[in-house]
């Protein structure tokens, strides 16, 4: 398994731009610095401050596209840039004046190169608020788990693994419509980060009584479950003493009615970090939290609010450990015949500049005036396991009903969320410009895999949920206490409510870990 | 009728407007471009075969005369196991000492947590009664004739 670099990469400069720069280097860019004009829109030109319309040297026409030379700012049309090249020699790159591009002459290309982007993006910067200068709240260099920490995974095992399953697989009872707990659970516990704190011990339940005595904590009751569900006993596991704890933890949630699994999910990630945060004494808030919750699911938000008319963005960063996905039914083209809804189609509307209306304008430090403004979502830092929510429950205030959205949503195995990455966005914003992004973490890696799909079937109030974990590369169905096989066909079919992806190097070295001996089986 | 002047009009939108339409085309076209010299695009491929693949399934499980994992019920499960619809295994209630089915644990403990209590509008009534009774109880002490 060959894994991919990041996948913005400059591309080799064909061999008259490589000439050129090791000629003139930035020479030719300087000059130029001073001429480069940004519209409104957004769209950058050449502008040589001559208030006569450009025309080519050759055929005097002003028509078309049109292009500078780089060399010696004589201006040619597309039809006789070749002859400019042929009569000069060495002026091979010239620049589109409509939309400062590079061109190579000789190769009749456009050509990309970082060092011109970064000359072409800060004259539109600079250009976006004059004046003012972008204040952009500093990410901390982002938390690693501690991989090394992670990679001592012991496996408990005894003669009562019968089989060469996989450890870890066992079913759950349903205590009385605990479905939505059971399933979360089979979820979390398979997360290579969680599954691996626990069971290096990290958190040990014996000293975890002794110093703080307390009968309730959601850490030890999770480790005991991950205990039970990799001792290799096979029966169903009642996880009643969780839930006991949960409640106590939760009394708003307790009770015997169906409940939410998303909620449930955040409820206990919030256990796990409360009861971290009393014992390290500390309030830091969730981006610097060094508990497993936040470890594993914690990532970082980036919203850029713009003023429509100055361009001024102002920029926040909020921490989450999960993201909620609105269903993209609103956007499916007409022409898919099937009218399909795809996870990309709703990052992308998640990641959407969106206009804000008019009745919510908002001041703008730049106009000091209240302004109309557009919104755009990102994300800043990736988690190591990404919990993204299908927000298939829609409860309406107004009318006093709630209702299910049972559109089925295509998602991928592999993910890439490079595209969603605030680098990404923000690029996207200056015309995808090669240029370095200021709080870009090019160490961690954008990929994921798919290792859970929680799914809902049935109505709102009598529906049931199942979880598929895909371990060593074979996809089981976990229904309460019944674990099956499944083919992958069945997972990609089904109607997912909450999908979990983990970074693609955690999630190969996780199944080396957990692959079955079977030799050492037949003892 | 038209005159000189109007075919020069016409002549001249029809100009300025294909100008225009030039300019958006390639504007597109110097996007896309940049798009697919810079890899933004390489995981096009990628993602049309995970569509594929999602297609297939869904009309593999479309298809009736497939034997749906999904919809047979369940005979054994991976460990040769069955098990009941509602869970059988026996334990006793951390709450309270009673020892209760698994199936009907959940149920138990709101009650046992008294976290809710069912009032019904017979308990109400039951209640109301009995503070009758209670409140001339007392008066009945009171108005003892000595």
């Amino acid at each position: 398994m060959c894994l991919r670099s990041s996948s913005y990469t400059s591309p080799k400069p064909c061999k008259h731009l490589a000439d050129y720069k090791l000629r003139h280097a930035f020479n030719g860019y300087d000059s130029l610095q001073n001429c480069l004009k940004t519209t409104p829109i957004g769209r950058t030109r050449v502008d040589n401050h001559n208030t006569k319309i450009p025309r080519c040297n050759f055929c005097n026409g002003y028509q078309g596209r049109l292009y500078i030379c780089l060399m010696c700012s004589s201006i040619s049309c597309s039809t006789h840039i070749l002859l400019h090249t042929q009569s000069k020699s060495g002026h091979d790159v010239a620049i589109d004046i409509e939309r400062s591009e590079l061109y190579c002459c000789l190769c009749c290309d456009q050509v990309y190169d970082p060092d011109f982007d970064k000359v072409v993006v800060s004259e539109q910067i600079k250009g976006l608020c004059p004046g003012r200068s972008n204040k952009r709240r500093r990410l901390d260099s982002g938390m690693e788990l501690d991989l090394k920490k992670s990679k001592r995974l012991i496996a408990m095992r005894d003669g009562r693994a019968k089989s060469c399953y996989p450890l870890g697989l066992r079913g759950l009872n349903n205590l009385g419509n605990t479905c939505f707990m059971n399933s979360v659970l089979q979820a979390l516990l398979h997360a290579p980060p969680l599954r691996n704190y626990f069971l290096s011990d990290h958190h040990n339940r014996d000293e975890c009584k002794r110093r703080y005595g307390e009968k309730l904590c959601l850490l030890c009751e999770i480790g005991a479950l991950v205990s039970a569900m990799f001792s290799g006993d096979r029966s169903p596991y009642s996880p009643a003493q969780f839930l006991y704890s949960w409640w106590q933890h939760s009394s708003n949630l307790a009770s015997y009615e169906e409940q939410d699994a998303h909620e449930f999910f955040i409820s206990v990630l919030d256990g796990i970090h409360e009861k971290e945060s009393k014992v390290r004494n500390s309030s830091k808030d969730d981006g610097d939290c060094q508990c497993i919750a936040h470890r594993a699911f914690s990532g970082s938000l980036r919203s850029d609010v713009t003023c429509t008319i100055c361009g001024f963005t102002s920029t926040t960063y909020d921490p989450c450990v999960d993201i909620s996905l609105n269903l993209d039914t609103v956007n499916l083209s007409a022409a898919e015949k099937t009218g399909l809804s795809t996870l990309s189609g709703c990052l992308n509307l998640f990641t959407r500049a969106e206009r804000l209306g008019s009745d919510s304008k908002l001041h703008c430090q730049n106009c000091q005036e209240l302004r109309d403004t557009s919104k755009q979502l990102s994300i800043s830092r990736l988690p190591l396991v990404l919990c993204l929510h299908i927000k298939r429950f829609e409860h309406s205030l107004i009318r006093k009903t709630s209702r299910k959205i049972d559109q089925y949503l295509q998602f991928p195995f592999a993910l890439d969320m490079t595209p969603y990455l605030s680098s990404s966005i923000v690029r996207s914003r200056f015309g995808n410009r090669i240029f370095a992004f200021e709080c870009e973490n090019s160490d961690s890696s954008a990929e994921y895999e798919i290792f859970a799909v929680i799914a809902h079937s049935g109505m709102l109030e009598s529906g049931h949920y199942v979880t598929y974990l895909h371990v060593n590369n074979q996809w089981y169905k976990c229904d309460d206490a019944w674990i099956c096989e499944v083919d992958e066909g069945i997972v990609r079919a089904s109607q997912c409510y909450m999908l979990f992806y983990v970074q693609k190097l955690l999630y190969y070295k996780a199944n080396k870990d957990l692959s079955c001996n079977a030799s050492v089986e037949s003892r | 009728m038209s005159g000189p002047n109007e075919d020069n009009n016409t002549q001249l939108s029809s100009h300025i407007f294909g100008d225009l339409l030039d300019s958006i085309i390639v504007d597109v076209a110097s996007e896309c471009h940049r798009i697919a010299k810079l890899g933004l695009d390489r995981n096009l491929e990628e993602e049309e075969e995970e569509m594929r693949l999602s297609a297939q399934a869904r009309a593999r499980v479309a298809d009736p005369s497939n034997s749906s994992e999904t919809n047979t019920k369940y005979v054994v499960d991976i460990f040769g196991q069955t098990h009941p619809s509602v869970a059988t295994e026996i334990f006793e209630c951390m709450n309270c000492g009673r020892s209760i089915a698994a199936g009907r644990f959940a149920p138990h403990l709101e009650k046992c947590m008294g976290k809710v209590i069912p009032i019904s509008s017979y308990h109400i009534s039951i209640c109301l009664y009995l503070s009758i009774m209670i409140d001339s109880y007392y008066d009945r002490e009171f108005c003892a004739i000595p």
